[in-house]
């Protein structure tokens, strides 16, 4: 019998308390920061040096001749898009990462680019009735191209074709997308681009995860970011955490308006106090689009694709909660004093998880547009748009959980 | 209630200085006083131009920030006065500065002397002197800045020292500087200040640090790990440790406050200064542990509502997250922290509790509370 595990029972009114507005008095108007000038950019291999995955935590680079380094003027950003190109997008046929591809697909599209999404696996699969999948005709609407196939196999199922860059938004280690870069290669691709995983970051004390930080040198990711680094005279690695938008395969604001709008008590391990970085997914697809818009700055470097700002897992509730203009009750547990996985019972890592994009703002210039009050309310309408608050569900842990702690849950 | 005004006569000194080079706590300075010259530091990307050298205040100077950001303003060729009650020492030489430095420092640097409450004396006195800058470092409330500005009508830019503190605590971190402030916040004097100053129309910018450490620190920050681990006790910290705040070097805020001297791009800006990365109360824990050359400490987590401690203490930080993005002070002034979380550490701890200095005796009151021992009562 499981002892019981500590908890705090929250009772937290949907009233707009203290997360974040940002509106200011006036006294502090938003005073435009002045236009930055270009300082000479170092070149991309001083970066790449920069970022490497040495252990010593590593400041941004101070050029010895001007203050300010590494930052675009704004009007550099703008004439590198004139330029367009054929991008070749392997995207994943599952998972919390296949969304990525469809956005960026989207983006780059409407920017006059041409894109091909090659899709793992069959068109006809089951995983294809599955969001962002089963929207894909939005992609073929704008011009997009879209096909199916092994990525083993890449060569012949793209009979040909050349592209200026490829994002590999597939592959968790080098068995996985050594075949699609080798091939790259081959072809004369340029630019490779490939989709990481903020989860190879070694724990740390002092958050948040900032490029160049110490990896976990086992991770399946970590050989490919080495391998596509030395093959490609362009590459830019994006490691990203969890992300929110519609056509998401995997859920996650979900988890959480799935018991809310129940009534039901939101179990959380832990303290709740864990910071975690959740970003709308359309903030990762700008990040990628100003990584091949300008290929030069990105060049060599490793990107955290996540949003600016951390949320804790008891905010990620709250926030959800007045999204959905309901209350929320959230109840704390320890999973082993529980007996359950906490991976099975709960979303996100039970643990500070928070990386930061600072090399995007630095080198690319790129802002952070998330922000999850209000694109929570967005994602409620949708959840209440698409009848899942109606659906019949069973919340088999959750009731483990709470039994434990003998919380009572209205019926 | 006028306090006696004894501005030392010590000639303001705008002669050509040979160029040398002062250790100074670590930070190696070249001193060279030239008109609308560049000033290069050698250690990293301290780049300020000193354009003409300037008349400048400091509102306080004695006490920790303004001890190290009084020294850069000097060895920058600056006039700099220190407005004080006198309780402590113009000048004193620190840990770690060399005689020359400090002679030559100690030989530079002015006295106001006089209580910043008396509003009538500060009014007077600063219009008799006439100032190009203030760095009001100690001021807390928006009353007490009013006497400096109705004073100094020509003043080309006052230069505050705010705090972190003002912002509304939050789910959703770090505090930007475009984030929501907290009116009620116990440093609401600082934003009213923040707000006067705006409302004047004076050249005003304003500096938030998150908690500032180093060898000085009146605060007990570091010093309060030191003394337990020093004393070979376990480090009591509140509920899950997990909560992650953030610690600035005094040196890179001094750095901050010189950067943003005559920098038009600092007008009217507000920037939060502090450290690079953030820190876990635990990781806090072990980094003092580490940098002091400490075995790692043990650790008890404890739930504070389960004790009454008084009025004191238990442990020195916010029991909540806080922490603040340094981003907008490093793309717009170009500044960056010099020190990462253990090396500051070191450098406070060599400088100032490792030999043997502290401001504040250990007080074991609340953590035998909280380890269950009984005080002894004589």
């Amino acid at each position: 019998m499981a002892t019981l595990a500590s908890s705090s029972s929250i009772v937290f009114t949907a009233n707009p308390s203290s997360s974040t507005s940002t509106s200011s008095s006036a006294a502090r108007s938003l005073a435009l920061p002045p236009r930055l000038t270009l300082s000479s950019l170092s070149s991309s291999t001083t970066l790449s040096s920069l970022f490497s995955n040495s252990p010593t935590s590593v400041a941004y680079s101070t050029s010895s001749r001007r203050v300010l380094t590494c930052i675009p003027a704004f009007s550099v950003v703008k004439a590198s898009a004139a330029e367009k190109k054929k991008v070749l997008i392997v995207n994943t046929d599952s998972g919390g990462h296949a969304v990525i591809g469809f956005y960026f697909a989207k983006q780059l599209l409407g920017s006059g680019h041409e894109v091909t999404v090659l899709t793992v696996g069959e068109e006809s699969s089951d995983k294809m009735k599955k969001p962002p999948f089963n929207r894909f005709s939005e992609i073929v609407s704008a011009n997009g191209r879209t096909v199916w196939g092994d990525p083993a196999d890449i060569g012949k199922v793209l009979e040909g074709a050349t592209f200026d860059a490829v994002l590999d938004n597939n592959g968790k280690d080098l068995d996985a997308v050594r075949p699609v870069a080798d091939w790259a290669k081959s072809s004369g691709v340029k630019q490779f681009l490939f989709i990481s995983s903020a989860g190879i970051y070694k724990p740390t004390d002092e958050p948040p995860h900032v490029e160049g930080d110490v990896v976990k040198a086992d991770a399946g990711h970590v050989g490919v970011e080495k391998y596509i680094s030395e093959i490609f005279e362009s590459w830019a690695v994006f490691r990203p955490q969890y992300m929110i938008g519609s056509g998401n395969n995997k859920d996650c604001e979900e988890w959480f308006f799935d018991r809310i709008v129940r009534g039901r008590p939101v179990p959380i391990p832990g303290s709740g106090m864990q910071l975690t970085n959740i970003a709308h997914v359309r903030d990762l697809s700008s990040m990628l689009t100003l990584a091949v818009e300008n290929a030069a700055a990105a060049n060599g470097n490793i990107f955290n694709c996540v949003s600016d700002r951390a949320v804790t897992l008891d905010g990620m509730a709250r926030l959800c909660a007045q999204a959905a203009g309901l209350p929320v009750e959230i109840v704390h547990y320890d999973p082993k004093a529980v007996g359950i996985d906490a991976k099975k019972a709960f979303p996100f890592r039970n643990m500070h998880f928070y990386a930061e994009p600072r090399a995007a703002k630095e080198i690319l210039g790129w802002k952070g547009t998330t922000n999850l009050p209000e694109d929570l309310k967005e994602r409620c309408n949708e959840y209440v748009q698409i009848g899942r608050d109606k659906k019949e569900m069973k919340f088999e842990i959750d009731d483990k959980i709470l039994a434990s702690l003998k919380v009572p849950v209205a019926v | 209630m006028a306090s006696m005004a004894a501005v030392q006569a010590k000639q303001p000194s705008f002669s050509v200085l040979p160029s040398s080079l002062s250790d100074f706590n670590g930070i190696r300075l070249t001193t060279s006083v030239q008109y609308k010259r560049k000033v290069l530091h050698p250690r990293g990307a301290l780049h300020v131009s000193a354009s003409a050298a300037k008349k400048i205040l400091i509102m306080g100077g004695t006490r920790f920030i303004g001890i190290f950001l009084s020294r850069f303003l000097v060895k920058e060729g600056h006039q700099v006065t220190l407005f004080t009650r006198g309780k402590a020492p113009i000048a004193q030489q620190l840990p770690g500065e060399s005689d020359t430095g400090f002679a030559d420092f100690s030989s530079k640097i002015l006295h106001l002397k006089g209580d910043r409450k008396d509003f009538e004396f500060v009014k007077s006195s600063l219009a008799a002197e006439g100032f190009d800058v203030v760095y009001d470092i100690n001021g807390r409330e928006a009353a007490e800045a009013e006497p400096i500005l109705d004073a100094l009508p020509n003043l080309e830019q006052y230069i505050y020292c705010s705090s972190a503190g003002v912002y509304l605590k939050s789910d959703y971190l770090p505090h930007f500087e475009i984030d929501a402030v907290d009116p009620k916040s116990r440093h609401k004097g600082k934003l009213e200040t923040e707000s006067l100053l705006e409302a004047r129309g004076v050249n005003w910018t304003s500096l938030r640090p998150v908690y500032i450490y180093g060898p000085l620190n009146y605060n007990p920050v570091e010093e309060w790990f030191f003394h337990r681990l020093k004393a070979g006790r376990p480090i009591p910290i509140p509920n899950s440790g997990m909560q992650v705040t953030q610690l600035g070097h005094v040196k890179d805020l001094a750095t901050a406050f010189v950067k943003v001297l005559g920098n038009e791009k600092a007008s009217k800006e507000v920037f939060n200064i502090s450290g690079e990365k953030y820190v876990t109360f635990d990781g806090l824990a072990k980094a003092c542990a580490k940098a002091a050359g400490f075995p790692e400490p043990e650790i008890i987590h404890f739930n504070p509502k389960e004790f009454d401690f008084g009025k004191k203490k238990p442990f020195p930080f916010r029991d909540q997250h806080f922490f603040a993005s340094i981003e907008k002070a490093k793309s717009v002034l170009g500044w960056k922290p010099e020190f990462a979380l253990v090396e500051g550490l070191a450098d406070s701890y060599n400088l100032d509790f490792g030999r043997g200095t502290y401001r504040k005796e250990a007080d074991f009151s609340t953590d035998d509370i909280i380890l269950g021992k009984s005080l002894v009562l004589a």
